[in-house]
């Protein structure tokens, strides 16, 4: 190495003679060279490779074969070959309907309240900086809690008879309280509101990052210049978020359409399915055992929407990255 | 903006004094019109955001009255915040009759071993990734990057069964298996976001250091030991916390994988307690409360960690 780069006469010294190897010895060296490489690596790799093989790679291939058979999950049930059947049920099933719709309703209404509220909190927090560190850390609070247990809070808050929003209601409004997750509607919002409350400081802080990405001067000049408010918001503070916002839409969409510990806990996919989600339904046809195929072939159904979304989001981030430098 | 106009129009200077000071007169007054406006704008904001920090940390502190109240009692109209005869009897429940105590040392056995493994296995194979060459690297890399988003939903039944079927075997099927904490474990510990995580913060590593523990003699397991590991260790602490967060909180997987009560973790203990049909408020609220509190501390101490480790997993470019 030293030799190569040390200033000098480019020829080789007299001395100096190259080793000669005949070509079998050449290609032995060779390939010692690379299985002390491979060797190398594999002893640092092995421990992850093994893992994660065994328990996602192989899982993933083993799906897919799956997604053509139906049961299997159980003793008293053997696996039998149905070739595309599933697949072509997913399409007629009323149930998997029902929640792909409820689902994707639930994908756009939550995303769309609670991207709003972030960026406005986040350019609230952003304007006043004092005290902007306490504000973060309670509006960050709802995400310390396992999905499940912001649910259970929540079942007490929209409880008919204690929760205080009924009470609340009962005493202003007077007459009977809601039944948040008994009536069809209102079941479906009660879950969105739950997971709104429960990923808003997230966003928060990720919205706020981005803002203070933006250039003060660029906003200071605009001032100079005369641009009100809602234009600098528009010419400046949009243009700089919007590759953060579709990749934020994204990611949200991949996690939010995975949607199942509060409706597991909260409705069990009622009343009459007004809450059944994709993967309440994949976890309710496989381990209630019954229709397992169906639920085979929608789980990578849920899979390859996933891997799009991902690809999309990796895509869009590529975009941000080439323009950046 | 329009207040500075408005003011402009409406005041004409008065005829003895000269320019200057009107210009003067004129220009405090419109200082003190937009000084007033900022600040019911900054009430207005410091308003909202408190609105909303009362909602988020809201309805943890309705939990407190429950917890500490007879079930019956919740449902008197009107309600009593504050209970006449505070009872501890929901955690005596809690502790006598449920199997919390089980569940909260499955979780943290689950947890801890969950991100312990996790951090092993991934700094080895982020530093695999960062600084050995091999053949295959990039293709690997690549196919293992490609499973980030996988869902556990999506790979619940293959999962469950591979589990299943080293379950069979024998002798490794006495460790895991369905309801054995390793059956738990390994198939939470194989994202590859801390490798991608690990392999990015290894390469920001100084070459220099590499080539001078080379120099030295060192091989590549003690230069990842002695020199690797002590500086990544802000990287491990970040993914560890997100790690950690994400294990104790997950659901799915342990509600299929520990089916029994000697391996139920919390997340799924605490779902059981609310009954199907009918539901001891007193006792929910109270094992909810009892979990929440001791998190909730933790964080207080280390709250620039976990913002830190809850952004590392959506922005970490």
């Amino acid at each position: 190495m030293t030799a190569v780069d040390a200033p000098g006469p480019a020829v080789a010294p007299d001395d100096w003679a190259a080793p000669s190897l005949s070509d079998a010895e050449y290609r032995w060296c060779a390939r010692r060279y690379r299985f002390r490489t491979v060797r190398r690596a594999a002893g640092f790799l092995s421990p992850y490779l093994i893992t994660w093989g065994v328990f996602l790679a192989i899982p993933v291939v083993w799906g897919i074969f799956l997604s053509f058979n139906q049961g299997g999950l159980i003793k008293g049930d053997p696996r039998v070959f149905v070739g595309f059947e599933n697949w072509t049920r997913t399409v007629s099933d009323s149930e998997l309907r029902t929640a792909v719709k409820n689902t994707s309703i639930y994908v756009v209404i939550a995303i769309a309240v609670v991207f709003t509220l972030a960026i406005f909190l986040a350019s609230l927090l952003n304007h006043y900086k004092k005290g902007s560190n306490f504000y973060k850390v309670a509006l960050y609070f709802p995400l310390l809690a396992p999905p499940i247990l912001g649910a259970i809070m929540w079942f007490f808050m929209v409880n008919f008879d204690f929760g205080i929003l009924n009470l609340l209601k009962r005493s202003v409004f007077g007459g009977d309280g809601v039944a948040f997750l008994g009536d069809n509607p209102h079941a479906l919002l009660t879950i969105v509101a739950v997971e709104v409350w429960r990923g808003l400081g997230f966003w928060v802080l990720f919205y706020l990052a981005g803002l203070q990405s933006v250039p003060e001067e660029l906003q200071a000049a605009a001032r100079i210049d005369g641009a009100g408010k809602w234009r600098r918001f528009r010419r400046i503070t949009v243009p700089t978020l919007r590759p953060l916002l579709l990749f934020a839409l994204v990611i949200a969409v991949i996690f939010n359409f995975q949607l199942f510990d509060s409706v597991q806990v909260l409705t069990d996919g009622g009343p009459r399915l007004g809450t059944a989600t994709v993967v309440w339904f994949i976890h309710k046809r496989l381990f209630k055992f019954q229709d397992t195929g169906l639920a085979y072939a929608s789980s990578i159904g849920l899979l390859i929407v996933v891997l799009v979304l991902t690809g999309l989001s990796f895509w869009l981030l590529g975009k941000r990255r080439q323009r950046e430098t | 903006m329009t207040t500075d106009s408005a003011t402009l129009t409406e005041a004409p200077p008065p005829e003895e004094t000269t320019e200057a000071d009107a210009m003067a007169a004129r220009l405090a007054e419109a200082g003190r019109a937009k000084r007033l406006n900022d600040r019911t704008r900054k009430i207005l904001a410091y308003a909202i955001l408190t609105l909303f920090v009362v909602i988020a940390i809201g309805p943890a502190f309705y939990l407190i009255s429950p917890a500490f109240r007879d079930s019956v009692s919740l449902f008197t109209y009107p309600p009593e915040w504050i209970p006449s005869e505070p009872t501890l009897h929901n955690y005596r429940f809690l502790f006598s009759s449920t199997s919390y105590v089980r569940w909260a040392i499955n979780t943290l056995i689950f947890a801890g071993c969950t991100t312990i493994l996790t951090l092993i296995t991934n700094s080895m194979a982020g530093y695999a990734f960062a600084r050995l060459r091999f053949p295959g690297r990039n293709v690997l890399f690549f196919v293992i990057l490609a499973t980030l988003m996988v869902p556990v939903a999506a790979v619940l039944a293959p999962t469950y069964l591979t589990v299943n079927f080293i379950g069979d075997l024998p002798v490794i099927g006495d460790w895991i298996d369905i309801d054995t904490y390793l059956g738990l474990i390994l198939p939470s510990a194989v994202s590859p976001l801390g490798v991608f995580m690990m392999r990015q913060f290894i390469e920001t590593l100084p070459d220099g250091l590499y080539e001078a523990a080379r120099l030295d003699g060192a091989g590549e397991w003690r230069i990842f030991t002695k020199i690797v590991l002590p500086l990544i260790k802000p990287a491990l602490v970040v993914l560890g916390i997100f790690v950690f967060m994400l294990t104790w909180a997950s659901y799915l997987w342990p509600l299929v994988a520990a089916t029994g009560n000697d391996y139920r973790v919390l997340t799924v203990g605490i779902a059981s307690l609310k009954g199907q049909f009918v539901t001891d408020w007193g006792v929910l609220a109270a094992a909810s409360l009892l979990t929440i509190v001791p998190v909730t501390i933790i964080f207080l101490f280390f709250q620039k960690w976990f913002v830190q480790a809850s952004m590392a997993g959506a922005l970490k470019q």
